[in-house]
């Protein structure tokens, strides 16, 4: 499904399971995306997306099968958090922002130990978030802020140190249809103009409809993975209306 | 923003739990410094008195429980005398009594010749007249408090002194006390034919150390007192002092360190979802450790700021009652700063450590699902 672009994740039988082995919440998923592609995994709930995608971002470790991602395999990395710092970003469905921080502070929170000065970590988090569009609550506290403002922080934050692959766990799950459009152009605009490779794991029918490939999961397996039925959207961002 | 700052929003985010745990901590801070120095201060009037006039240093009862139950026959001063190093050896008596509002008034009995060859210099008067029995040289604070001067009669213990002379003297004891002759006070304080200490004076050319050493091995029941800390041989309030500030020292870790540790934990279990969300967005658990230590280590360093200040008021507030300040000044060394500060790292330390730990322990993933 990736039309000779180079893979950027790549999962080769991978099983995870919980309750000592009796739930296989993933039973040998084998995935290879693409980068730059804007992937959606669909399913029903408790088929194990959230669990491939935590996989995938190394906050858990598989049972069997191998991961790699951005180049990197993730058995045998040896500094997870400088991956989970510089080649991912990730997108809860909560949006798990620090309470006790601003808004600027919360997005510089995956700055620390990169070697920006705290003076640096302050620009580049204004630059952020006045490309989600939040910059005049830099201020604020998160609890301030609507559920669009503050998932909008958490891409912000996501984006703190420019990775190549965005991973969004339901990042609309709690917003209404306008604000998750927002959200989304956002999402979209990241792989348009930085050729980064999101996927977005989503209940949403209208957010998989701007995806370019879906991928249907069920009981812990991939059952279906295409295009959509939809003309993919073109890489070149000139050629978006 | 910088490290130390986020840090610091964490602790000032349980402004209320964190004031709580920096009382608890400061006020075990704020023992250590008082006790420290009171008792730096004890010793350093002590240390003068062993040396007071002149006397290079002196000699007590061996196993004394207190320096004033110290009890050595009149008989023996001569003998120590005669030692080969020792150029004079004048012995004193203590008496503690009430005069005026202070209970613990020092009433020093001494030779009057030994008075007017080594005694402080005078203020006012003269010294003891040999062979006198009634009367009293004051030193210049007792007269003070007293408020008598040289022609007054002054009444202790039943007894009628009249003041002869006040001096001026370098040790607290005497300058807030009296010196008296000798065989008054003993006759008062119901101690014949006995001194309580011996002052040595060295023949030139002579080592203090070796002259002590031969003074304890030629002399049956007497112990030498070379230095302040040796007070603590024949003094057991002395030993008191060093024992109880151990003894707060390793209270205050013990106590200010399960504070810190509770604390801490009920802060990190209630932060476990954002370590979670930390680790997530790239943190080593290495970072994580260094925040939770640096939150307990600024915890414990205002709280060593906060209990210096409240202990140097402390001070200031015993240094009010009369018999303490005829009894010792402080000596605020930096020693005991030091001894607070220390004690509030091993405290943050004790205190922060299992809660880090426990916190680098869990995976993102067991983090970021902890309800
Ligand atoms: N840490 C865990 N411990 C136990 N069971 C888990 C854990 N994580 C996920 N599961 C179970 O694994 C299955 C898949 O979960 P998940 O990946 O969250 O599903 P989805 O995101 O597709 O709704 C579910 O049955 C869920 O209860
Ligand atoms: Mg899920």
């Amino acid at each position: 499904m990736n039309d000779g672009r180079d893979v950027v994740i790549r999962c080769r039988g991978v099983v995870k399971a919980f309750e000592n082995g009796r739930l296989r919440a993933l039973d040998g998923v084998d995935l290879d995306i693409g980068a730059g592609e804007f992937v959606a995994i669909m399913g029903p709930s408790g088929c194990g997306k959230s669990t491939l995608l935590n996989l995938i971002s190394a906050l858990d470790q598989p049972d069997d099968g191998e991961i790699e991602v951005a180049g990197h395999d993730l058995r045998s990395h040896r500094h997870l958090n400088h991956f989970r710092a510089r080649d991912i970003g990730l997108v809860f469905q909560l949006d798990n922002l620090l309470p006790g921080l601003t808004v600027r502070e919360n997005v510089e929170v995956p700055m620390y130990g990169q070697g920006l000065s705290a003076r640096q970590r302050h620009a580049r988090a204004m630059q952020l978030l006045s490309f989600v569009g939040i910059e005049d609550r830099a201020a604020a506290r998160p609890p301030e802020l609507s559920g669009g403002e503050r998932q909008r922080v958490a891409i912000a934050r996501a984006l703190a140190n420019g990775p190549g692959v965005i991973l969004a766990d339901e990042p609309t799950g709690r917003l209404d249809s306008a604000t998750s459009g927002k959200v989304l152009d956002l999402l979209e605009s990241l792989r348009r103009n930085q050729g980064a490779t999101v996927v977005v794991v989503t209940h949403d029918p209208a957010v998989a409809a701007r995806a370019d490939r879906v991928i249907r999961m069920l009981d812990g397996r991939v059952v279906e993975d295409g295009s959509n039925p939809r003309p993919a959207v073109p890489a070149a961002p000139d050629a978006r209306p | 923003m910088g490290f130390a700052q986020l840090v610091l929003r964490n602790l000032l985010r349980a402004r209320v739990r964190s004031g709580l745990t920096l009382v608890g901590i400061s006020l075990g801070i704020t023992t250590i410094v008082a006790l420290g120095v009171i008792t730096a201060g004890f010793k350093s009037t002590a240390g003068a008195f062993v040396q007071s006039g002149g006397a290079d240093f002196m000699v007590a009862q061996e196993g004394a429980a207190d320096m004033s139950f110290s009890t050595i026959p009149e008989t023996v001063v001569p003998q120590i005398a005669a030692v080969s190093g020792v150029a004079a050896a004048r012995g004193a008596l203590f008496h503690f009594t009430r005069a005026g509002s202070n209970p613990l008034f020092l009433l020093l009995g001494v030779t009057p010749g030994d008075l007017a060859a080594d005694g402080p210099p005078l203020v006012e008067g003269r010294y003891l007249a040999d062979g006198a029995t009634d009367e009293i040289v004051l030193g210049a604070q007792g007269a003070t408090d007293l408020n008598v001067r040289v022609g007054d009669a002054l009444t202790i213990d039943d007894r009628v002194f009249h003041v002869v002379g006040v001096v001026q003297s370098d040790v607290l004891w005497e300058q807030s006390g009296a010196l008296a002759p000798l065989v008054t006070v003993q006759e008062i304080a119901n101690r014949r034919e006995a001194v309580s200490v011996v002052h040595i004076t060295l023949a030139s050319g002579t080592k203090r150390d070796e002259v002590a050493r031969r003074i304890e091995d030629e002399v049956p029941g007497v112990v030498s007192i070379v230095t302040a800390d040796d007070i603590g041989k024949i003094d057991s309030g002395f030993q008191l002092l060093d024992a109880a500030n151990v003894a707060i020292s390793g209270l205050a870790i013990v106590i200010g360190g399960i504070g810190v540790m509770n604390t801490m934990v009920m802060s990190i279990f209630e932060r476990t979802r954002e370590i979670g969300v930390l680790r997530a967005v790239g943190w080593s658990g290495w970072r994580v450790l260094r925040m939770i230590l640096l939150e307990a280590l600024m915890l414990c360093f205002a709280a060593a700021v906060a209990g210096s200040f409240l202990g140097l008021l402390a001070v200031q507030a015993v240094m009010r009652i009369p018999s303490v300040r005829g009894f010792l000044e402080p000596s605020y060394e930096p020693n005991v700063f030091v001894q607070a500060f220390i004690v509030a790292i091993v405290v943050a330390l004790v205190g922060a450590v299992y809660p880090a730990i426990r916190a680098t322990r869990l995976t993102p993933m067991e983090a970021l699902r902890y309800e």
